[in-house]
């Protein structure tokens, strides 16, 4: 965009417009294929995977040993830390063999846990839409009945979801998490006072542009935004099956015998 | 011949002589005596269960399945601490805690509510019991309380879950350390023998108003109890899911595991309908403080 729009009203809807082309690779949705249910909206059903290697580094990064390249998946590339937010953040990269949480097995948070490299199995009702996770079997409970958020804050790790349909995007907004997750292998990282709105749009069948922004006042300095696509599973014998995380580890499970 | 296969021929030997005595030995034997201590006023004694009307059908669900939905607690006083005989085994932590003692013994078959261990089976779980009072190595502390999944049929019996019907799938979401099972109803066959589950397998399908599911695949390395009850990774489970009234669930599992056990048997839970509430967050192996315990109970687990 090379001139500024003359009404400031404008901005929000060409940028929306500007990535959901981007997101889509170009095309436009095929609202036709999506899935419905009973009650005419969008299906989310099924099992879905990223394809991209934000696991490793939402950022744009070069490959390293045992971490494939990637193209980040932050919109715009740069996160807008705060001075002191992005000195930890470097540490935090510097450290992260030890420090990373995912090296401890604990839940992974969200959206961390949105873009591992493995499956998770999403059912829908009509007041909820539930996320099982393969990846040390989390769960998400997002609940579109409706009922907001319980009051006061609760430290949990993987937050508290409250649900709504905006035309055929379910829109999760995510509050109510603890400071003790990353957003990735690289040590981005965020408090407690973490605030993510989701966005699921089903482009056709098989694929979901997931888009969060994310908002923390005590680590950035303003929202930032990703933007990735969630496949389908088609293959017809695929299910979930377990990644015990903790359990590999002989510090913590010398194995129990059976005889 | 090596001495553990002469350890394996005698065992398989000595069981085969004693799969009569013990089989003599549980006719001669009836039920288990009555509770001690006062079980809860809405108790549901597994051996004298309140009387079914027979004419009550479920209603369905919209593809016609028997309703089942709803949020689920067990009725039946069981406490995963032991299902043989609670109020023996927790006497201890009883008198320390101050706690109600829980009376639920739900074997139902063999009659006398206990498990019919295989000669050194019995043996190898009695040691496991006297252990878990102060367990001298780390695999013989419960693999639940260190904050391993509880595995099938332990989650069973212990705490609340919500049971959800979509098409071709049930779905039991479990309180309890966010555990969950998907259970497909579509009659595809179980996944390769080589992979084994901390949760099983699970197969369902409709005889009538039951949903029976088939859990297989199950690994080795959960317990029944926290006592050390234990099974190999040969278990295999029939699940058997009947209402029986509007709130009211019998869940009757066949455990068959042909290298621990001398026969099938059989446990039953029953569950009542709570109100259904939000599942929230709960985390178990964050809360872990394994790693804190002093070296030398770790001995060579502990890198």
């Amino acid at each position: 965009m090379h001139r500024l729009p003359r009404s400031a009203t404008v901005i929000p809807v060409v940028l929306l417009f500007a990535t959901g082309i981007a997101a889509a690779g170009g095309q436009a949705p095929n609202t036709q294929a999506v899935p419905r249910t009973p009650d005419g909206k969008p299906d989310l059903s099924g099992i879905w995977q990223v394809m991209n290697s934000a696991a490793w580094d939402i950022q744009d990064h070069a490959a390293r040993k045992g971490v494939p390249a990637g193209t980040g998946v932050v919109i715009g590339n740069e996160i807008p830390y705060k001075p002191e937010a992005l000195a930890r953040k470097r540490q935090n990269y510097e450290n992260r063999a030890a420090a990373d949480p995912e090296t401890k097995c604990y839940l992974p948070g969200i959206p961390r846990i949105m873009y591992m490299p493995y499956p998770f199995q999403i059912f829908q009702t009509t007041d909820t839409v539930t996320m099982l996770f393969e990846y040390v079997h989390a769960t998400r409970f997002i609940y579109t009945n409706g009922m907001p958020h319980p009051s006061g804050h609760i430290d949990w790790w993987m937050g508290d979801s409250r649900g709504r349909w905006e035309g055929d995007t379910l829109v999760v907004d995510v509050v109510d998490f603890n400071e003790e997750t990353w957003f990735d292998r690289a040590g981005n990282f965020h408090s407690e006072q973490l605030h993510l709105v989701e966005r699921f749009t089903p482009l056709d069948r098989d694929h979901i542009t997931y888009e969060v922004t994310v908002e923390d006042p005590k680590v950035f300095t303003g929202p930032w935004r990703m933007s990735m696509i969630l496949y389908r599973h088609r293959e017809p014998s695929l299910q979930l099956l377990e990644y015990e995380c903790f359990t590999f580890d002989n510090e913590f499970h010398a194995p129990t015998p059976s005889r | 011949m090596t001495r553990r296969t002469l350890v394996r021929v005698t065992a398989s030997v000595i069981a085969a002589t004693m799969m009569s005595a013990t089989a003599a030995r549980l006719a001669a034997q009836g039920p288990p005596p009555p509770p001690k201590n006062p079980p809860p006023p809405d108790w549901i004694d597994p051996r004298n269960p309140p009387k079914e009307d027979p004419n009550w059908q479920p209603p369905r669900t919209r593809d016609g399945q028997p309703n089942i939905e709803g949020q689920w607690n067990q009725a039946s006083d069981i406490i995963t601490y032991s299902i043989e005989d609670p109020e023996a085994y927790r006497a201890e932590h009883i008198a320390i805690s101050g706690q109600r003692a829980m009376v639920g013994r739900p074997i139902i078959d063999p009659i006398d509510g206990k498990i019919p261990y295989q000669p050194w089976a019995a043996k190898f779980a009695a040691f496991l019991h006297e252990e878990h009072r102060k367990p001298s190595k780390p695999q013989y502390l419960d693999p639940v309380s260190r904050g391993f999944q509880e595995g099938v049929p332990r989650i069973s019996y212990q705490g609340a879950f919500q049971l959800h019907q979509l098409r071709d799938t049930v779905l039991i979401t479990y309180d309890y350390h966010h555990s969950y099972r998907v259970i497909p109803l579509d009659g595809r066959p179980h996944v390769g023998k080589d992979i084994k589950l901390w949760m099983g397998d699970s197969r369902g399908h409709w005889e009538g108003n039951t949903l029976v599911v088939d859990v297989a695949n199950l690994n080795d390395q959960t317990w029944l109890t926290i006592i050390g009850d234990f099974h190999s990774d040969a278990l295999h489970l029939t699940e058997r899911w009947t209402p029986t009234a509007p709130d009211h669930i019998v869940y009757i599992v066949t455990v068959e595991d042909r290298n621990v056990y001398t026969q099938p048997w059989k446990l039953r839970v029953d569950y009542r309908r709570q109100k259904v509430e939000e599942q929230w967050e709960n985390a178990v192996w964050e809360g872990n403080m394994l790693g804190g315990l002093p070296q030398e109970f770790w001995g060579g687990a502990k890198k």
